[in-house]
C-alpha cells in the first residue's frame, strides 16, 4: 500500500488539479483536455506569461497563475514534461496578440516540448523563451551536456516577468528581464531524506543515519555528494558562500534570498536557515533586500531545502514588489 | 503497365501527379497499419539500443491518429498530416514529440493538392525543424538519418508525379535507416550505450523508412 495520499496513481494529477481549481475558483480555471490552467479572468492587451513542467513541485507552477504572475501553467504528470500539444493549446488560449513569453526550466523533455509548441505556432504567434538554469550542483566545465538544471530561481523569474508583463512592458523586454534574473541567480539544495515515489511508496534513494545529500535537484535524484549532517548554521554557510561566489556578489550588493522547502521541511527549520542566510550575508556586507521563505518549489515529500540568491537592481526590486494575487503568492 | 496507367485516377480522388488529401489519408493509414503491425519490431530495436518504449509510444499515438483521419478534408494533404501530428504531440518521450513536429510542419503546407515542388518544400521545412530542435545531424543514429536523405531526394526530384518522387525518397530513407546499423549514437537514450548498441538499427529511422514505403500502395 502506498503511503502517498491519493486514490489511484492514474488520477493523481487530474484529481489534484480539480481540487486545486475548486479551492481557488475565483482565481484560476482548469482546462481538462488538453490539460492546462489559466487565470479565471483573462487579461488582454499585455504579453502573456506561461510556464509549466512536471507535477510534484507544487505550488509551482499552477499556484503562480493569477494577476501579476502567470497567465497559464501547463502541468505534466509527476516529474514528467507536459506534452507539446498541451503547451500549444495553452499558448493559443492566453496569447492576446502581444506575444507569449514561456518560462522553461532546463530539462531535456521540457525544453523539447515547449520549443516544439513554439515552433508549430511560429507562423501565427510570437513566442519567446526564458530558460531557467540556476542549479549550481549541475554545473560542468565542458558544454557537451544538458547544462545546469532549473530550480527555485524560476519563482523569481515568474514574479518579475509577470509584474513587467502586467505593467505593459513589451515582449522582448519581458524576455530580457527574465534572462537577466536567470543570469544573476544561483541555487543549491540539500536533502536529509529522499522523496516517496507515489506508485511504489518507496524512497528514491536511501541514506545511512547521520548522512545527507548535498547538491540535490527537484526530481528525487541523489546530490553530487553524500555528507555528514552537521549543524544548520554550518550547512547554510557552506551553501551561501558558494552561491555568493557563483553570483559574483560583492560588499554592498543587494539580493533576493529564496529559502525554499523541498516538501517535508518544516517552517521552523526554514526559518532557522533563513536566519543564518542573513547572518552569513551580513558578515560579507551583502544586504538581503527581499526574501521569500517557504515551500515554493518542492520535490514531492523530499526532506530538504534549497537556497537561491538573486542579485537585485532597482528595477528588479520594483517588479518584485508589484502586487500579485495567485493561489500561492499574494501581496 | 505503362506510365499512362500510373497517371490515371485510381478511384480514390488522386490524379497521380499531385498528392491530395485523400491520397495523404491512404498513405497515412497504410503507415499506421505498418507501425501497428511492426510495433514489436520497433520495441525490440529500442530495447537493444534504448529503453524499449518506442514501439508502444509510436503505435499508440498512431492509433489515436487513425480515428482523426476519418473526418479530414480530402482536398489537400495538410489536414491529414496535421491530424497525425496532433496524435504524436500528445505523446511522451523524445521521438513522439519530434515526429509530431515533423508532421506538424508538413501540416502547415499548402491547402491545395501538392505537386512534387510543394512536397519537396514541405518536407524540407519539416526535416530542418527536426534537425534544429532535436539537435541531431546525419550520423547521430536518429530518425534524422532517414529523414535527411529522403528529403534531399524530394527537394531535388526530377520526377513528375508525387508517387515517383516518394518512391525514390523511400529508397533513400531505407538506405539511411540501414546506415544507422554501424553507427554509435550521439543523441537520445541509445547514446548511453555507445558501442554496445552499434549494430542495432535506430527505430526512429526505421519508422521514417516505413513511412515513405507506405506510399507504395496508394
Amino acid at each position: 500500500m502506498s503511503r502517498f495520499f491519493m486514490n489511484e496513481r492514474e488520477t493523481l494529477v487530474e484529481q489534484a488539479l480539480e481540487g486545486f481549481a475548486e479551492s481557488h475558483s475565483g482565481l484560476v480555471d482548469v482546462h481538462p483536455d488538453p490539460l492546462f490552467v489559466t487565470r479565471r479572468t483573462p487579461t488582454t492587451g499585455k504579453v502573456a506569461l506561461l510556464s509549466g513542467g512536471g507535477s510534484g513541485h507544487e505550488p509551482l507552477h499552477t499556484g503562480f497563475v493569477g494577476q501579476g504572475m502567470l497567465d497559464a501553467a501547463v502541468p505534466g504528470d509527476v516529474f514528467t514534461s507536459p506534452t507539446a500539444l498541451q503547451v500549444r493549446a495553452a499558448i493559443q488560449a492566453v496569447d492576446s496578440g502581444e506575444g507569449t513569453v514561456m518560462v522553461v526550466k532546463n530539462y531535456t523533455g521540457d525544453v523539447l516540448n515547449f520549443s516544439i509548441a513554439a515552433e508549430l505556432l511560429a507562423d501565427t504567434h510570437r513566442v519567446e523563451q526564458v530558460l531557467v538554469d540556476d542549479d549550481l550542483a549541475t554545473e560542468r566545465e565542458d558544454d557537451g551536456g544538458p547544462g545546469r538544471r532549473g530550480t527555485a530561481a524560476v519563482v523569481a523569474v515568474e514574479k518579475i516577468c509577470g509584474a513587467a508583463a502586467e505593467a505593459g512592458v513589451p515582449i522582448a523586454q519581458v524576455r530580457d528581464l527574465g534572462r537577466r534574473v536567470v543570469a544573476r541567480s544561483a541555487t543549491l539544495g540539500v536533502s536529509f531524506e529522499a522523496c516517496t515515489n507515489p506508485e511504489t511508496g518507496r524512497r528514491s534513494f536511501e541514506l545511512e543515519p547521520g548522512e545527507m545529500e548535498f547538491g540535490v535537484g527537484i526530481h528525487g535524484e541523489r546530490g553530487i555528494q553524500t555528507r555528514v549532517i552537521g549543524k544548520a548554521d554550518d550547512l547554510v554557510e557552506s551553501l551561501v558562500s558558494r552561491l555568493v561566489e557563483a553570483v559574483g556578489l560583492r560588499r554592498s550588493d543587494s539580493v533576493l534570498a529564496i529559502v525554499n522547502g523541498l516538501g517535508a521541511t518544516h517552517g521552523l527549520e526554514l526559518a532557522v536557515a533563513a536566519r543564518q542566510t542573513r547572518r552569513v550575508l551580513d558578515g560579507q556586507g551583502i544586504d538581503i533586500t527581499r526574501s521569500l521563505v517557504g515551500p515554493y518549489v518542492t520535490s514531492l515529500d523530499m526532506k530538504g531545502l534549497s537556497i537561491t540568491l538573486t542579485a537585485l537592481t532597482d528595477d528588479l526590486v520594483k517588479f518584485w514588489d508589484a502586487p500579485v494575487r495567485t493561489p500561492a503568492l499574494v501581496w | 503497365m505503362t506510365k499512362v496507367v500510373d497517371m490515371t485516377d485510381k478511384g480514390n480522388g488522386t490524379n497521380g501527379a499531385e498528392l491530395t488529401g485523400a491520397g495523404a489519408k491512404m498513405w497515412l493509414l497504410a503507415f499506421v497499419d505498418r507501425v501497428v503491425a511492426g510495433a514489436d519490431e520497433l520495441t525490440e530495436l529500442d530495447r537493444e539500443a534504448g529503453d524499449g518504449d518506442f514501439g508502444w509510444n509510436i503505435s499508440s499515438a498512431l492509433k489515436r491518429g487513425r480515428e482523426g483521419l476519418e473526418g479530414i478534408d480530402e482536398a489537400h494533404p495538410a489536414q491529414a498530416f496535421q491530424t497525425v501530428a496532433d496524435a504524436f504531440l500528445a505523446s511522451g518521450g523524445t521521438s513522439g514529440p519530434l515526429f509530431g513536429l515533423w508532421f506538424g510542419r508538413l501540416g502547415a503546407g499548402p491547402t491545395a493538392p501538392w505537386g512534387v515542388p510543394e512536397l519537396g518544400a514541405a518536407f524540407g521545412t519539416a526535416t530542418e525543424a527536426v534537425r534544429r530542435l532535436g539537435k541531431a545531424e546525419v550520423g547521430h543514429k536518429t530518425m534524422v538519418d532517414a529523414m535527411v536523405p529522403a528529403t534531399e531526394v524530394l527537394t531535388d526530384a526530377t520526377a513528375r508525379t508525387w508517387r515517383e518522387a516518394v518512391s525514390e525518397a523511400a529508397r533513400a530513407a531505407r538506405a539511411g535507416a540501414e546506415s544507422t546499423g554501424g553507427m554509435v549514437a550521439h543523441r537520445g537514450r541509445a547514446s548511453y550505450l555507445g558501442e554496445r548498441a552499434k549494430d542495432v538499427l535506430d527505430p526512429g529511422a526505421v519508422a521514417v523508412a516505413w513511412f515513405f514505403e507506405s506510399a507504395e500502395g496508394v
